[in-house]
């Protein structure tokens, strides 16, 4: 399966971003990383260019939420029935607990959310959920 | 006029340089104090090891009460470290800051807007305290900064093309940060003519996270030629703490052998090539104790390796710029360590020299191969096509192809060279050291448990 990833914003924890292309590549997925600094739109494009599966969206310093708030509008412009939008990583500005932000993410458009949870087990949670 | 000339008027025909007065500047070059250049410290002071922290205020004043703390503890080298906006060569949103910080008393940038300040206060500064003063800043266009920052009498500049834009930049055009550096170089060489050489070095940290000694050892000396060629005369090649011991000696070794034998190589070899050593860069322990460890064994082995400067950390590290007195301390703590160290004897692995040293020439065989017609595109398309290729760094021309771990030893090892191209008998070596797991998550978790080694 195909996999577009990358980091949110002006976000630069490119060690984050380089250990899900790895773990991602050891679990068998063909990946696309657009690296740190990613716009949402680059995203997208890079999705219907490279006709990926997944979408896996990574954010470490709080500014995800500011950016994926447009991301339903965006969507309806390409077609994306098919792809299954996941992001993870520290999801909001300071304290946040997964019962506010899972929902709220996921009424963003994402399928799959991951707030402060550790690497591996969100990978497993992504496998589970395609196959 | 020359063309070089030509561009520097133009470059300093700034909104906020006032005026730039090139003809008094190289007078004022020409009759420097000789104790503001490290390039005749370095000569004076032989079989020692400089000690220079790191440190920037935005305001003048803070600058110079930074200085006397320093002094206070006898340091060697002052450091003059740039703010974030500065190297981008952001002199508005600089400007600005400067302006908050001198009413409000807070510090409102990271480092010394220099460009803003101007040459002719700083230069007051400089030389009250008439101590090399070496310029640190990370910035891929530097060009109005280095003139500025000679004109204040600040005679080492730190950077390059390659160490000052692939660890910090996503976007940058590589092949612009070259031209911009030759720029730089030119202007140091030009400089050098005039009094003693202007020392230029090269910031081997990189990422700081997980760097082939390989890699660090094959951009130190890509950049080192790219300043020689343009006539820089004293160059300064750098690495930072491994977390390994023996590999820091190794890396020492071979990274003094191979820069002698290359600047050789392309007829520079009359040029002074001197040794820096940083302390830990990586990650650093929020335990104050283990980070006066950590920086009395970086020390200890700064002065095992012969370094000709060390530049230092404090034990607040893990909680951001550390004050003036934090930082004094620091100095004084290193000083006082390596007073104890006087003559110590070195170790010596061969096998492991051979190894880096091979891997050293099979990457500079590479980059000398290409076709290109000048040494700088020769490079450039090194990087382009992962002959070099820096772990971590976030630049999209860089490979990320390569994957290093620890071996046992904490020695950094290649697990995959991606299209680094080193011999499958030097990576075989590489690779018959590092111990993993079976488990398939065994790579990701050894990586994030080696890159946080120190913590």
């Amino acid at each position: 399966m195909k996999v577009v990833t990358g980091v949110v914003g002006n976000d630069i924890h490119v060690v984050a971003n380089r250990l899900i292309d790895i773990s991602l590549k050891e679990r068998g997925f063909e990946v696309f990383n657009l690296g740190v600094n990613t716009y949402l739109e680059e995203f997208l494009d890079a999705v219907v260019e490279t006709n990926a599966d997944i979408l896996l969206i990574s954010s470490l310093n709080g500014e995800a939420e500011g950016w994926c708030r447009d991301l339903l509008f965006l969507k309806e412009q390409y077609d994306m029935e098919n792809v299954i939008f996941v992001i993870g990583g520290n999801l909001a500005v300071g304290e946040g607990t997964n019962d506010d932000i899972v929902p709220k993410y996921k009424e963003y458009g994402f399928d799959l959310v991951f707030h402060q949870i550790d690497l591996m087990e969100g990978l497993d949670a992504l496998e589970e959920f395609v196959r | 006029m020359s063309l070089l000339q030509r561009d520097r008027e133009i470059i300093v025909q700034n909104e906020f340089v006032d005026h730039f007065d090139f003809a008094e500047v190289e007078e004022f070059v020409k009759g420097a104090s000789k104790d503001l250049f490290i390039s005749h410290k370095f000569k004076t002071h032989k079989g020692q090891t400089l000690v220079q922290p790191r440190g920037g205020f935005p305001t003048y004043e803070k600058m110079y009460t930074l200085y006397n703390e320093f002094k206070s503890v006898d340091v060697d080298v002052l450091p003059l470290t740039i703010d974030s906006h500065t190297r981008l060569n952001d002199y508005g949103s600089a400007s600005k800051m400067l302006r908050l910080s001198e009413e409000t008393e807070t510090d409102m940038l990271n480092g010394y807007p220099l460009v803003n300040h101007g040459y002719k206060s700083t230069r007051k500064m400089i030389t009250d305290f008439n101590t090399p003063v070496s310029l640190r800043h990370g910035t891929p266009d530097a060009r109005l900064l280095v003139d500025m920052a000679i004109a204040s009498g600040i005679f080492e500049i730190e950077g390059g093309p390659i160490t000052y834009l692939l660890p910090y930049s996503k976007n940058f055009p590589l092949d612009k940060a070259f031209l911009y550096w030759k720029h730089v170089e030119k202007v140091c060489a030009k400089y050098s003519q005039l009094n003693e050489p202007i020392n230029r070095e090269s910031f081997g940290p990189l990422t700081a996270t997980l760097v082939p000694p390989a890699i660090t050892i094959v951009i130190q000396i890509c950049e080192m030629l790219l300043s020689l060629e343009e006539g820089i005369k004293s160059f300064s090649v750098s690495f930072s703490q491994t977390g390994s011991l023996n590999q820091d000696v190794v890396t020492a070794k071979v990274i003094r052998a191979k820069a002698q034998k290359y600047a050789e190589k392309i007829g520079c070899g009359d040029a002074t090539i001197n040794l820096v050593y940083h302390q830990w860069m990586g990650a650093f322990p929020r335990d104050k104790n283990f980070s006066d460890s950590l920086i009395t064994s970086s020390t200890l082995i700064a002065a095992m390796v012969g370094a000709d400067k060390i530049i230092t950390k404090t034990r607040a590290e893990a909680f951001g710029i550390p004050t003036k007195e934090d930082n004094a301390q620091a100095v004084a703590g290193v000083k006082y360590t390596l007073n104890m160290l006087k003559g110590i004897p070195s170790i010596v692995d061969e096998e492991e020299e051979e190894n880096l040293s091979n891997q050293v020439d099979e990457i500079f065989e590479a980059i000398f191969n290409d076709d290109a017609d000048t040494l700088w595109r020769k490079i450039f398309n090194s990087i382009k096509n992962g002959i070099i290729d820096v772990p971590y760094s976030p630049h999209i021309i860089n490979n990320n192809e390569a994957i290093t771990v620890r071996d046992p030893n904490s020695n950094i090892r290649f697990y995959e060279r991606g299209k680094v191209p080193i011999s499958d008998k030097s990576l075989a070596f590489e690779r018959s050291k590092i111990k993993l797991g079976n488990s398939s998550n065994s790579l990701v978790n050894q990586i994030i448990k080696d890159i946080g080694v120190m913590l």
